[in-house]
């Protein structure tokens, strides 16, 4: 066991010190914020634009049309915010914009310059007669929005000013807020669903499903650093020069749970760079608890599945690149649920799906794409993971006879039959 | 011979590969701190014999013994082996790659840096510590590998080719360390071409070709039994009448007197003493290893 962490602990050190390694943890999440970035910087920073609309706005009432006294309390009927709206606020701590009445057009237009303001609505003394107003909002770039905001406030403020002493009762409310509207969508299949509850489920499907790709991105990334440092040091015939020190298990073994380790780094990295800074993910794409774990176990088993697959298959080639061709039959099998996305999402409980979980190559992705998608029966996950710990054990095992009879083996590559003679002795 | 001095044993070992037979009815033993020479010709099976003998490739059948007993798991920390095609992680540092090395054969961290840095400096290495191992020279990087085999400080040391690629300062700086590793108990299989290095290292030998044995024993035995019946002299005597020789061929080292059957060499000593020759040397001959090996490669060729 000793020469297993020996290799595990190289392996990992080795791994994470690569560049690929490190553009792949680093390089990428730096490159999607510069983009993320490069937005932001066209449309001002971060934190004005999701505060964007919630400062409050001023107006420059040269008509005397409003009633600045009912601004303070005023909250009318409106139709209900959609679920997003609420998230949103909730999310970001955000609280409903004020309106502030200003006197000066200079002041107003210096507040709005220093941020104090999110616009400046001036409304001129022929109102009455022309409707005219005139909205100032601060230069956001590309991004920044068409609309002035809050105009829906300050129209709903008019209306209160104009109706107050004239109609009462529900006569006003109505007035002001026409409708409380309740959204429903009808999918193909006929079935009728509150919009609200849609939104939700979608969230609920995005944090997982981010998961899923993030994990099955890992299971690749890792078990493929396996493939090339396997197919590196067979070409560069160190293998033979270890091989004299340890057996093809403990080399295997060794490499598996280094370069894991490393694929375990990669996902916690990724997960840390998503998660602190923005509690808002959670908030909005709520993740559960029992999905995570039951995605982290999918994750390993699946990394174990394709290390095992990789390292057998790694080894029979002359170079990492034609390593990387002949594990390419493997990749491509596991990805067939990607294909079936939609259906699986759907449906995460058809046959399809569950045909998919059943199958040794294609279970870890249906799985977690399952996850991710909604709730399974245990039943499934049984059967899965009892399917997949039987494959890691006969492709480990099936790697490791691979290993001793293929690693030193240079120039032609082994037929069919050969390989099956191998997996078929001691 | 008792088992306890025996450090290899091989019995009647087959290997083979698809259709190709490697090694066929094999059998020899490596005493415990000795050199012991294995010899042949390329693609004779020397190569699959050293991976048998490291569990690296397991035998068709036959028997491999080390410390006189089956190969077991653990005998992998007791020899070293330094394969013929070198393997090193080229863009790793030297220190590293040897540290690594020496803890796979189970020596502790806390040991593997002192022996390393021990070794590099014993082989006058140790500035290139830190150097990248695809940055030192090829007859550099073949040192290097040779102290990732010794630093672990195996009982057995395989060999495989160990000079190749080192210049003549270097060979001869690697055959007194090989001399002082064997003469402190280390037993070391050494597999090489270079017949001169056999001669001056190794008491006995194992010569194989086409994967069977051809030669096998003490050398000086299998020189003398492989050399003509003749004797190399230095001396002022005229040879034309020595009524022993059937011919004569002089060279730097002297003259070779070629004897008649019957004849002795105490016969021609005895008619150089009665001629009043002044003898400056006199010896028997013995035909040099690489003359035996070429002559019993191509005999074996050509049968």
């Amino acid at each position: 066991m000793n020469k297993v962490w020996v290799i595990a602990k190289r392996e990992f050190r080795v791994t994470v010190t690569r560049k690929g390694y490190i553009f792949a943890v680093v390089g990428m999440p730096l490159l999607f914020g510069s983009i993320f970035g490069i937005s932001f910087l066209t449309s001002g920073d971060l934190e004005q634009s999701i505060k964007s609309g919630f400062e409050p706005i001023a107006v420059v009432d040269r008509s005397h049309t409003l009633d600045f006294e009912l601004a303070a309390n005023f909250a009318p009927a409106r139709e209900s915010p959609t679920a997003a709206t609420e998230a949103l606020q909730k999310a970001t701590g955000g609280t409903p914009s004020r309106i502030v009445p200003y006197t000066d057009m200079t002041a107003a237009i210096r507040d709005l310059k220093d941020g104090k303001l999110s616009a400046v609505y001036l409304i001129e003394s022929d109102y009455m007669s022309t409707g005219k107003i005139v909205a100032y909002s601060p230069e956001r770039g590309l991004f920044s929005d068409l609309a002035p905001p809050d105009r829906s406030r300050l129209y709903d403020l008019i209306r209160a000013s104009l109706v107050k002493g004239r109609i009462d009762g529900e006569t006003r409310d109505r007035v002001l807020a026409p409708g409380r509207l309740k959204q429903m969508k009808v999918s193909k299949q006929g079935d009728v669903e509150n919009a609200s509850d849609a939104f939700q489920k979608a969230t609920r499907f995005f944090g997982p499903f981010s998961m899923f790709l993030l994990l099955t991105m890992s299971i690749f990334f890792s078990s493929g650093y396996l493939l090339q440092g396997i197919a590196e040091e067979k070409q560069n015939r160190v293998i033979e020069v270890i091989w004299a020190s340890v057996d093809p298990m403990e080399l295997l073994l060794g490499k598996i749970i280094g370069l894991g380790a490393a694929g375990l780094l990669q996902v916690a990295l990724y997960a840390g760079m998503l998660l602190l800074p923005a509690v808002t993910v959670f908030a909005l794409f709520q993740v559960s608890v029992a999905g995570l774990i039951l995605s982290l176990v999918y994750f390993i088993l699946g990394y174990l599945l394709f290390a095992g697959l990789m390292a057998g298959t790694g080894i029979l080639g002359n170079s990492p690149q034609e390593s990387g061709q002949l594990s390419a039959f493997w990749t491509l099998l596991s990805m067939v649920p990607m294909f079936v996305i939609a259906p699986i999402s759907e449906a995460p409980n058809s046959w399809l799906a569950r045909g998919l979980s059943w199958f040794p190559i294609t279970a870890p992705v249906t799985m977690l794409l399952r996850i991710s998608s909604g709730h399974i029966p245990w039943v499934d996950v049984g059967i899965s993971i009892v399917v997949l710990l039987v494959s890691i054990y006969l492709a480990v095992k099936g790697a490791a006879k691979m290993f001793r009879a293929a690693a030193l083996m240079f120039g032609k590559r082994p037929g069919l039959g050969e390989i099956l003679r191998w997996l078929r002795e001691a | 011979m008792s088992s306890s001095s025996i450090a290899i044993a091989l019995s009647s070992v087959r290997k083979a590969f698809r259709t190709v037979i490697a090694v066929e009815g094999v059998s020899f033993e490596v005493q415990r701190g000795e050199i012991f020479g294995l010899l042949g010709p390329n693609g004779a099976g020397k190569t699959t014999l050293l991976r048998l003998i490291m569990d690296i490739f397991r035998p068709d059948s036959g028997h491999i013994e080390v410390f006189g007993r089956g190969f077991q798991k653990q005998d992998k920390a007791r020899i070293g082996y330094l394969p013929e095609e070198r393997g090193l992680y080229t863009r790793q540092r030297v220190q590293d790659v040897i540290e690594y090395l020496v803890q796979l054969k189970g020596v502790p961290h806390t040991q593997a840096r002192p022996r390393t840095l021990h070794w590099l400096k014993r082989l006058d290495m140790l500035d290139v510590k830190d150097y990248k191992v695809q940055e030192l020279s090829k007859g550099n990087q073949q040192k290097i590998q040779f102290i990732a085999t010794v630093a672990a400080e195996p009982e057995i040391l395989v060999l495989d080719e160990p000079f190749s690629g080192l210049d003549p300062v270097n060979v001869r700086f690697l055959i007194q360390v090989i001399q002082e590793l064997a003469a402190s108990g280390k037993t070391v299989v050494l597999s090489t071409h270079q017949m001169d290095l056999v001669e001056s290292l190794c008491r006995r030998v194992f010569m194989i070709h086409r994967g069977r044995e051809v030669l096998y024993g003490d050398l000086d035995q299998i020189r003398k039994a492989h050399s003509e019946n003749a004797v190399v002299v230095r001396s002022n005597a005229n040879y034309s009448d020595c009524p022993w020789a059937t011919h004569k061929i002089t060279n730097g080292r002297g003259t070779l007197l070629v004897l008649k059957e019957n004849c002795r060499p105490r016969n021609v000593l005895a008619w150089l003493l009665e001629t009043g020759a002044e003898v400056e040397s006199f010896e028997c001959a013995k035909t040099p290893l690489e003359d035996i090996f070429i002559h019993l490669v191509q005999g074996k060729s050509k049968t």
